[in-house]
């Protein structure tokens, strides 16, 4: 009865409307506000409210600013090596622990630990590893007769030490997600190949690749968006030092808004940050569409 | 059920008990009774603090709680996140605390802001106990524009630790004359000799414990406090003691054209020698906050170390620390410098000189506008800062807290300072060397303008960053200081020029 009143052409609406409102409220409000202030000044330690300054906060990112520029070209670096470092890593133990063998569940579980820590404390963890005087890796390589690692005090080093603590805690989910594609394919294609006498390495790029491609590209891309958002290493590691060797931008975001609580500026970076990621991602899977579709 | 699995039960009773009674609790005589005062004192209030400070508010708490009827709930925060949590409290006003415990270098924005209580109205209702009794340097750090905004409650200046058993060596000495054809001062009088030190006692065993040791050591490590090592150095070389003005006691800016001093020739000479000692140092040096610092040093691993009075109390603990150099470590004043650059003439002039800083300032406890206890939460304040309760907090007796001395009684009762630790001879060294500072009327204040953080205090800010890729020998002490002279022109700009001029002259005493 009530609902031919509503009328059917409006019943839909009054079942969206509690999702619409709570979208509204949690994302889009929140996005225009964001998009306003970015054309703001707005120092919100000092200033009561904020002032019209048009384009001037995306002006001064993208031409006047090196500093932005350094962040984003870290971070697209750490993203690159670090996401490419993980897929093959991961491939390869998931390859390996696929294949039965004595102890491989013990193994499988142990994979899955650095994943199950929380970031900020394998951050501080690695800190303290990585402490070129008092660590326990340069007093192991002090110990076999290796000279010290300046792991995060070294211009060069600092961002491959980002890497690297980054892979170490990234592999286990592309690991965890290919072994269960590994799992999954048929048997009886392997079959009909070692019947038409194609050797081990033949079956992995014409029958196993192929069949997990739509995995992998599923997985690199979220790994790399998440990874785009780099800041518990830096925060906790390097402090994004030397100098700004270790930036991410997110970090910069962090710094500008939290920090100086220049809320306008953070605006306009955090939706700059917002449109690169945009980009990246929309590229990625039409590139990713291609391939598969070709 | 076997009896003897209560032994061990008894046995942790019992000790808990003993460190009760002798370790934790305060001697009765030692506090003092809280005053009654026309002010709800059974109130809740909310402390905010971070490590170590947590300290000071743990031991007086329950004491307050027992007198008053009142309840301490206490937010801890770690450093990296004190800040904001300020700051959201300032922006949302939603009376999350009701008194925090804050280092002066935020203050120029949190006084200008105008989001903390003014002081003033409230020590003229209910008091404070002896005001004279706070030191000057201590005293300017709490006004704004002259009012009292703040409690005072930690006296901060950088000093020169150095290690008697190397420094103080005949044999060392006389080889050192023979290298460098000069005898160096204890503790030594300016950064040339730091340098020359540091290089001749760098990566040998000085101390003969079959370790290596360095020369030199001190905070370098980004996003933490290495920006007040390097201003340990600059402000010798950039201007001399006197009554602050354009051309003495001022290290920041011009204070007539508000132009950044960062690019003159002061700065560039303090920025180079500074990365010269990177040189001489442990090699683990771009890692080191300050934890890692007084870890490192009391611990045994350099000669010469600058810090604030922290090393000292660590010193002590052998226990607690791992201070391997307990009555091992000399005090003194930072060195100075055997010239400085006079802008007035734009000359350098060639004279053996020393200017005292009041680097970092300390910390003090601020109420905020939207705090719901104000009243309780000053004599929570004050009850805490008393001369009495103080001294317990600065002298070891307590433990690290991370306050040290900042009132003329804390300098004077070195029967407390034994208490805590020390030697006799020892404490008298480290007092003196603290009191010749913050006694200084003409010691450099600190910046505290709006902007500080973004300047250089904070984490990211423009001198950090760029300090950090000097000493990382990433860029050269030219274009670091080129780079710092840009960004500051800028967030002047940004700030508003004309405001912050008058907001810089005012903390030099400048009408």
């Amino acid at each position: 009865m009530a609902v031919a009143s509503i009328g059917r052409k409006n019943v839909k609406w009054a079942f969206l409307l509690p999702a619409l409102i709570y979208l509204m409220l949690m994302a889009i409000l929140p996005l225009g506000w964001t998009l306003t202030l970015s054309f703001t000044k707005w120092h919100a330690n000092i200033m009561p409210s904020p002032k019209w300054v048009g384009l001037d906060n995306y002006k001064y990112f993208l031409f006047e600013n090196p500093r932005f520029w350094n962040a984003l070209g870290f971070t697209s670096m750490y993203v690159g090596i670090s996401v490419t470092g993980e897929l093959i890593l991961g491939l390869i133990l998931a390859f390996l622990l696929s294949h039965k063998f004595k102890g491989r569940n013990f193994f499988r579980v142990i994979y899955l630990i650095p994943m199950a820590c929380p970031p900020i404390a394998v951050a501080f963890l690695w800190r303290m590893m990585l402490h070129p005087d008092i660590g326990v890796i340069n007093t192991i390589l002090k110990s076999i007769g290796l000279s010290a690692v300046k792991w995060t005090t070294s211009v060069n080093m600092a961002p491959f030490t980002i890497i690297m603590v980054d892979i170490w805690e990234w592999t286990p989910f592309m690991f965890l997600a290919l072994l269960a594609a590994f799992q999954s394919l048929p048997i009886e294609l392997y079959q009909a190949a070692a019947v038409d006498g194609a050797n081990s390495w033949q079956m992995f790029t014409h029958i196993t690749l192929p069949l997990i491609a739509p995995v992998i590209v599923t997985i690199s891309l979220i790994r790399a968006i998440d990874a785009f958002k780099l800041f518990e290493l830096v925060f906790g590691i390097t402090g994004a030092g030397p100098g700004s060797a270790t930036e991410s931008l997110s970090f910069y975001v962090y710094v500008i808004g939290m920090k100086w609580f220049k809320l306008g500026r953070g605006s306009s970076i955090s939706l700059l940050f917002l449109i690169i990621l945009l980009i990246f991602a929309i590229t990625l899977i039409s590139r990713f569409k291609k391939v598969r579709t070709g | 059920m076997k009896k003897w699995i209560f032994i061990p039960i008894i046995v942790v009773v019992v000790a808990v008990v003993l460190v009760y009674f002798f370790i934790i609790r305060v001697p009765k005589e030692e506090i003092v009774e809280v005053e009654v005062a026309e002010v709800d004192l059974s109130a809740t209030i909310t402390v905010l603090v971070t490590d170590p400070h947590i300290q000071v508010v743990d031991t007086w708490k329950p004491i307050w709680e027992a007198q008053t009827g009142g309840t301490i709930d206490v937010v801890l925060v770690p450093y990296a996140t004190l800040e904001e949590k300020m700051w959201i409290e300032f922006r949302t006003k939603t009376g999350s605390f009701d008194i925090a415990c804050v280092p002066v270098t935020w203050l120029g924005e949190v006084f200008g802001g105008g989001h903390v209580e003014n002081l003033e109205p409230y020590i003229e209702k209910y008091g404070y106990p002896d005001w004279d009794d706070v030191m000057p340097g201590v005293q300017r750090i709490t006004q704004w524009m002259g009012e009292t905004m703040a409690l005072p409650y930690d006296g901060d200046n950088h000093m020169t630790y150095y290690r008697k058993d190397a420094l103080e060596v005949p044999e060392y000495q006389k080889r050192f004359k023979d290298k460098f054809g000069y005898s160096y001062q204890v503790p030594p009088a300016n950064w040339s000799e730091v340098r020359d030190i540091a290089e001749f006692f760098n990566k040998w065993d000085w101390d003969k414990d079959g370790e290596i040791e360095y020369g030199v050591a001190f905070i370098a490590a980004q996003n933490s406090q290495a920006m007040w090592s390097f201003m340990d150095v600059c402000a010798q070389y950039t201007t001399i003691a006197g009554t602050p003005s354009n051309y003495t006691s001022n290290i920041f800016f011009d204070t007539d054209t508000m132009e950044p001093l960062c690019k003159s020739p002061g700065w560039v000479e303090a920025m180079t020698r500074i990365q010269e000692l990177t040189k001489f140092a442990p090699p683990g040096l771009l890692g080191y906050g300050f934890s890692e610092l007084r870890q490192a040093f009391v611990s045994g691993n350099s000669a010469i170390a600058f810090d604030w009075g922290d090393i000292g109390i660590q010193e002590q603990k052998p226990i607690e620390y791992g201070s391997k150099v307990k009555g091992l470590l000399g005090y003194g004043p930072l060195p100075g410098a055997k010239k400085y650059f006079d802008r007035e003439t734009n000359k350098w002039v060639e004279k053996q000189h020393t200017v005292n800083f009041l680097n970092f300032g300390g910390w003090v406890w601020i109420i905020p506008k939207a705090a719901p206890q104000k009243d309780t939460a000053y004599h929570f304040g004050i009850y805490m800062t008393n001369p009495e309760h103080s001294l317990l907090d600065v002298c070891g007796i307590h433990g690290y807290t991370g306050a040290n001395p900042w009132r003329w009684s804390h300098f004077k009762t070195t029967e407390a300072w034994v208490r805590g630790g020390w030697g006799e001879e020892s404490v008298k060294a480290y007092l003196k060397a603290i009191s010749d500072i913050l006694q200084d009327p003409n010691a450099v204040p600190d910046l505290m303008i709006p902007g500080t953080p973004e300047y250089y205090t904070g984490a990211g800010s423009s001198l950090d960053v760029h300090l950090n890729a000097v000493l990382s020998g990433k860029i050269s002490p030219e274009e670091g200081c080129e780079r710092i002279y840009k960004d500051w022109v800028r967030i002047t700009d940004e700030k508003g020029f004309e405001e912050q001029k008058a907001f810089y002259r005012s903390s030099l005493g400048l009408e």
